[in-house]
């Protein structure tokens, strides 16, 4: 690759928006060329001056003016006979049930794994920044409305880097990121009553998983009928497994609090 | 299924909020960057909130919920440029092109020694935001202050995944000029200017 081919994907390669393959092709330049390396390290500062600009809320007055506002439309809109569109409204949601389309298909596993491949591959994979799992639950939130929970791994030497929030079809699918020493952990949710899973089968402490095996990535993954989970990483199955079960112990019990 | 939901006012608010309250502070805050005024980023952002629970039922819950407001966000902000600069009567909204033009590009880097003490603060950004044109400004805004994606930006601003990677391009390079070396990186802030 030359630097000029590199440097027409500058941006995409700073914004982890190349597929897998153009990132270890572009990461592969990157490390004999000092002067695209300096070009990326200047995005980066830039990108770094944006985000950190003040993020500025909207007042209470306003939010409240708003949510009165949209009352009175409703009651507005109540007067007329608005039954033809609530009817037209079931029909969509039945289709939209109906289409398979819209459901992740058997692939997700495999997209989300590849998304992965091309995180592990920035320097920093985060959008979000933060090892406090709380800060980064409250960051999906407002970021996505995707409630997420995180688990804490540090006692096994796993490290919290932070949240990514990426699409998986035509989802939003939340990555929370971590490291054990240089290796990358992504554990993703996908908000998806229910998805064809595919891999092979594997019972621990009492739940069923679906494993699989790409490029050299291990995945696990289940579904709650509310949303799919799944873990990626180069590490073991067993760490897998056990993050996965930890996983669900605290979201069992975030839920029931 | 939840079909009587559809029915009552009150559920369809609940499922609206439910869903969009998370990311009006995001609607706000592009709205305030667009315009660089408060008054009419609370006016653009109360039309697309009107806009939004009233066509609520087209939106897929599931989907993305942030890029759906705000392209209807985007959308009532255009509508209203074009309808300001067609009135074109004492409006600040100058055209988009008058932007490109901007005279006072070098006004940051013309003490660079006080720029370089000064660091870059908020009202540096927000100055050069402004003098970038708004198709610039737009994609500058949703992925490097409100961090979309190249594929909700592109359905945000209703063109071409490619379209959005020139701009963005292009609009950070703008942008970097206008900050002269104060974006830079610490490495490049010890050059000489």
């Amino acid at each position: 690759m030359t630097c000029a081919e590199f440097q027409v994907q500058l941006h995409a390669y700073v914004d982890g928006e190349l597929d897998p393959t153009a990132m270890t092709i572009a990461g592969a330049h990157l490390g004999g060329c000092s002067e695209c390396h300096d070009l990326v390290a200047r995005e980066r500062g830039l990108r770094q001056v944006l985000r950190g600009q003040p993020r500025e809320a909207a007042s209470a007055e306003f939010r409240a003016e708003l949510r009165a506002r949209v009352r009175r439309a409703a009651r507005v809109a109540a007067m007329r006979p608005w039954l033809i569109g609530a009817a037209a409204a079931a029909v969509a949601l039945l289709a939209i049930s109906l289409w398979p389309g819209l459901r992740p298909g058997p692939s997700l596993v495999a997209k989300l794994a590849s998304k992965h491949s091309v995180y592990a591959e920035i320097e920093q994979p985060a959008e979000f920044r933060s090892d406090d799992p709380r800060a980064v639950e409250l960051w999906f939130r407002e970021r996505a409305g995707l409630r997420v929970t995180v688990s804490d791994y540090s006692p096994s030497g796993i490290r919290l880097l932070g949240g990514r929030v990426a699409e998986a079809g035509d989802r939003q699918a939340a990555y929370v990121l971590y490291e054990k020493g240089h290796t990358l952990m992504s554990v993703f949710t996908v908000p998806a009553a229910e998805a064809a899973l595919t891999g092979a089968r594997v019972s621990y402490r009492g739940h069923d998983y679906l494993t699989l095996q790409r490029k050299g990535y291990r995945t696990v993954a289940w579904t709650d009928g509310q949303a799919v989970f799944g873990l990626i990483s180069m590490l073991s199955y067993e760490a897998l497994l056990e993050c996965a079960d930890r996983l669900r112990l605290d979201r069992a019990a975030r839920l029931g609090a | 299924m939840r079909l009587i939901g559809w029915l009552t006012g009150e559920e369809k608010i609940r499922e609206f909020e439910a869903a969009a309250l998370v990311h009006l502070d995001a609607l706000f805050r592009s709205a305030l960057r667009l315009t660089q005024n408060r008054a009419e980023a609370e006016d653009i952002v109360q039309d697309t909130w009107l806009r939004a629970f009233r066509s609520f039922h087209r939106f897929d819950p599931g989907t993305n919920c942030r890029a759906w407001l705000l392209t209807i966000l985007r959308n009532a902000f255009v509508t209203r440029r074009r309808r300001a600069t067609q009135e074109a009567v004492g409006e600040s909204a100058l055209p988009d092109d008058a932007w490109q033009s901007a005279t006072d590009t070098d006004t940051l880097i013309r003490h660079p020694e006080d720029a370089l003490l000064r660091s870059v603060v908020h009202g540096d950004v927000d100055r050069a935001l402004r003098e970038l044109p708004l198709a610039h400004r737009e994609v500058v805004i949703l992925a490097d202050l409100e961090g979309l994606t190249y594929k909700e930006i592109a359905q945000v601003v209703a063109c071409p995944i490619g379209t959005v990677m020139s701009r963005l391009s292009r609009g950070r390079a703008q942008l970097r000029r206008r900050l002269g070396h104060l974006a830079r990186e610490p490495g490049y802030a010890k050059e000489p200017e």
